[in-house]
């Protein structure tokens, strides 16, 4: 069992964050999570922060809480993320900065401040969240592949800049997990995107804690500026 | 200036000096041609500042702001600058 990790992972109210941080918790570790909700988990090692990821003065706020409370952050799960699917001529301008604000500034600013404790600390491992929705170029879902391939331009640099600092800073891109997130999707559409899976199934939580997991372990020092596709999908 | 803002700035400039590799003169260079840190070493620098003017202040400031950014000149270049910087924003 590992125990002792001081881990933060955004968006735990539901769906994969609340998976991520049960199996954390179960494993031992101290969670610290966040939500525009309120908490939906209870345990003396989780603490929860509500706010909205892309505001820059809150977020300064919660990690320098969590990081005064528990002395440091040993990884970072930058799992927050909302969808919009819709054809691009039928998307309208507050859909494009709303998901940009929360996929990909919401990434940056936990990302920034994390990591100036992580660079302090000489150690930390950093996970992004992308979507398989961004290699497979997926029609009526422009907005939510662009934001998740900031993401991942992101996370590739911010490897390069924090690797002499000893942080690792990679990337998992699940395939369609049967969260919120997808629930409008209509079954057309789903199951043509699971067709151009090598695996054609839906993810699971399992799945995603999986490349997770790889991606904190500490055999994994050497492995930074990678992104993970679940299901068989390429970059 | 009243002697609250010099205790002020005086504290600032002890902080500043404190995570300073040890310099001479009165205004040591923080960050360019002939200083002493390299990019990384402005970044390691910056991360211990926030967290000292945090604990000393009780302030959460972020040091890489608009405002730093789009100055003429860097506030990171010498500690008379910084110290100048941080005392602005510990004032918002």
């Amino acid at each position: 069992m590992k125990t002792g990790r001081v881990i933060f992972i955004t968006g735990t109210s539901r769906g994969l964050g609340l998976g991520l941080a049960e199996h954390c918790l179960a494993q031992g570790d101290t969670v610290c999570g966040c939500s525009r909700a309120p908490a939906t988990l209870t345990d003396a090692r989780y603490s929860h922060y509500e706010l909205d990821v892309s505001d820059e003065k809150a977020v300064v706020a919660a990690v320098r809480a969590a990081v005064r409370r528990h002395g440091r952050i040993d990884a970072l799960v930058n799992n927050a993320g909302i969808a919009s699917m819709n054809h691009a001529l039928l998307s309208p301008a507050v859909t494009a900065q709303q998901i940009f604000a929360t996929n990909f500034h919401g990434t940056f600013l936990f990302c920034r401040e994390v990591a100036k404790a992580m660079v302090r600390q000489k150690s930390g491992r950093i996970v992004n969240f992308t979507t398989v929705a961004t290699p497979l170029r997926l029609e009526g879902e422009s907005l939510y592949a662009a934001s998740k391939a900031a993401v991942e331009s992101f996370t590739q640099v911010l490897a390069r800049e924090l690797g002499p600092s000893g942080i690792t800073v990679n990337a998992v891109g699940p395939t369609p997990v049967p969260t919120d997130l997808v629930k409008n999707v209509p079954a057309a559409k789903m199951d043509a995107l699971l067709a151009r899976q090598a695996i054609r199934r839906f993810g699971t939580i399992e799945d995603v804690i999986n490349v997770v997991e790889f991606f904190l372990s500490p055999q994994s020092e050497f492995i930074t500026g990678q992104v993970i596709y679940l299901g068989g999908v390429n970059g | 200036m009243n002697a609250t803002d010099e205790n002020k700035t005086a504290a600032v400039r002890r902080i500043i000096l404190d995570l300073l590799p040890p310099e001479e003169g009165d205004n040591p260079r923080i960050f360019g041609a002939g200083a002493p840190l390299d990019s990384l070493g402005l970044v390691n620098f910056l991360a211990d500042l926030e967290y000292r003017l945090a604990e000393e202040f009780g302030r959460e400031i972020v040091l890489a702001s608009d405002r730093a950014m789009s100055r003429g000149r860097s506030p990171f270049r010498d500690v008379a600058a910084l110290t100048e910087y941080v005392v602005e924003l510990l004032a918002e």
